[in-house]
């Protein structure tokens, strides 16, 4: 594949600056298609004619109109967007990629994102308050970690779609969004074990020796079930538990 | 099992189809038919990346859809068969009387497009499209996911706006 074109440096902070925009005017009718016109208006600029010219207008108007996606991933768009308009492809073969990668975006960010990386990151902030963190500490903890994340996918989204252009199912395939979720959903479940019984710890101000047994014994089972999770039905496991607390309570 | 929803809808595969019916009707198979995509490697790669790996997706021109609906209907799982436009669905209808019901998903705004429901704008050549599917004895209806009410046709295409 021929590499695209250089952009000056100041076309490309523009746009990224411009990406954390794609929602500003948000609707029904063109959902986030203004943003995207807005996004990738300073590489328009670029287009025979600059701002005057037929090109740049013909561009700005394709991409005002309907357009759906993940607003952090839109970034990918965004970045092919703009290679396919400065390569001069097609009109129609554009407006049949604005149409075609709109699913995939959505389902890659949801997954990602909302489903991985926010819980991720708001386990974190509370793994922060368990461990005596104050509240400003939770809150750069939160704001701190789901900042990073955001704009670290912003950036590689907008980089990742220009390079690869209309071609941008590679880019769609790559680690960051086929497994990354995973291995969020992994880090997700460690940290929330880790949290919240350090929350209830804080919040009760229980004694910590006992608690420390009890907690012992939550992750003694948490690990063999998770060893027999094949052999073990759920209801089974808590038909034993309320057995065993019976039994303690008559002996008791 | 048969293909249980024959779909209009411009945005082709996203989450309303792969989550939205996908989960509640347990769709095993999706049935893209356009041409264009069917003929295009980075339009079905694309398309490929939003549908969940437990889903198959096929892609069919028009002329290949009809000599295969047969097939498909006889997988195993329930299906979804979707187009990108009312043209292509009546081209479709007109060739399968099998085709016994409708499901206008979404039609987004675009020039020369009317607004008749939130998800639903159509031209003068999509609402002949409708009447021409509806016509055949054919139930068309809108819905964009299955907890919405669906819209019949005549109450679709008496509406002025959304």
């Amino acid at each position: 594949m021929t590499p695209p074109r250089s952009l000056p440096p100041g076309t490309w902070l523009h746009v990224f600056a411009r990406l954390f925009a794609v929602q500003g005017s948000y609707n029904y009718e063109a959902m986030i298609g203004n943003g995207i016109a807005y996004a990738a208006e300073p590489a328009f600029r670029l287009l025979p004619g600059g701002r005057d010219g037929e090109a740049y207008r013909a561009a700005m108007a394709r991409h005002s109109r309907y357009f759906n996606a993940h607003p952090y991933l839109a970034a990918l768009a965004v970045g092919a967007l703009v290679r396919a308009e400065l390569e001069g492809e097609q009109p129609d073969r554009v407006e049949r990629f604005r149409t075609a990668c709109c699913g995939p975006l959505g389902a890659a960010g949801d997954r990602l994102v909302w489903a991985g990386w926010l819980p991720f990151c708001s386990a974190l902030a509370l793994l922060a308050y368990g461990l005596g963190a104050s509240a400003a500490g939770v809150l750069f903890v939160f704001v701190g970690t789901y900042n990073v994340g955001h704009v670290a996918l912003r950036a590689w989204g907008l980089r990742a779609g220009y390079r690869e252009g209309l071609k941008v199912a590679s880019a769609l395939a790559s680690p960051v969004l086929r497994t990354g979720p995973l291995h969020v959903a992994r880090a997700l479940a460690a940290v929330a074990g880790a949290a919240l019984p350090l929350v209830l710890l804080r919040l009760s101000g229980a004694p910590l020796r006992p608690f420390g047994l009890a907690l012992g014994a939550a992750a003694l089972l948490a690990v063999a079930l998770t060893r027999w999770q094949a052999r073990v039905d759920g209801w089974r496991v808590g038909v034993a538990l309320l057995l065993l607390f019976f039994l303690y309570s008559v002996v008791r | 099992m048969a293909i249980e929803v024959y779909r209009i809808d411009d945005r082709l595969v996203h989450g309303q189809v792969v989550v939205g019916w996908g989960q509640p009707l347990a769709l095993g198979f999706l049935v893209l038919v356009d041409d264009q995509v069917a003929a295009s490697d980075w339009e079905r790669d694309l398309y490929r990346m939003g549908v969940p790996p437990e889903m198959a997706v096929y892609f069919e021109s028009v002329e290949s859809a009809l000599s295969h609906l047969a097939e498909y209907r006889q997988l195993p799982d329930p299906g979804l068969l979707l187009t990108g436009g009312t043209a292509t669905m009546r081209s479709l209808v007109e060739r399968d009387p099998a085709i016994t019901r409708v499901n206008v998903g979404g039609l987004h705004h675009r020039a020369g497009r009317s607004p008749r429901l939130r998800y639903v704008f159509l031209d003068a050549g999509e609402e002949s499209d409708l009447r021409a599917i509806g016509a055949r004895g054919v139930d068309v209806t809108a819905q964009d996911v299955p907890g919405a009410d669906p819209v019949p046709l005549d109450e679709l295409l008496a509406r002025s706006g959304g």
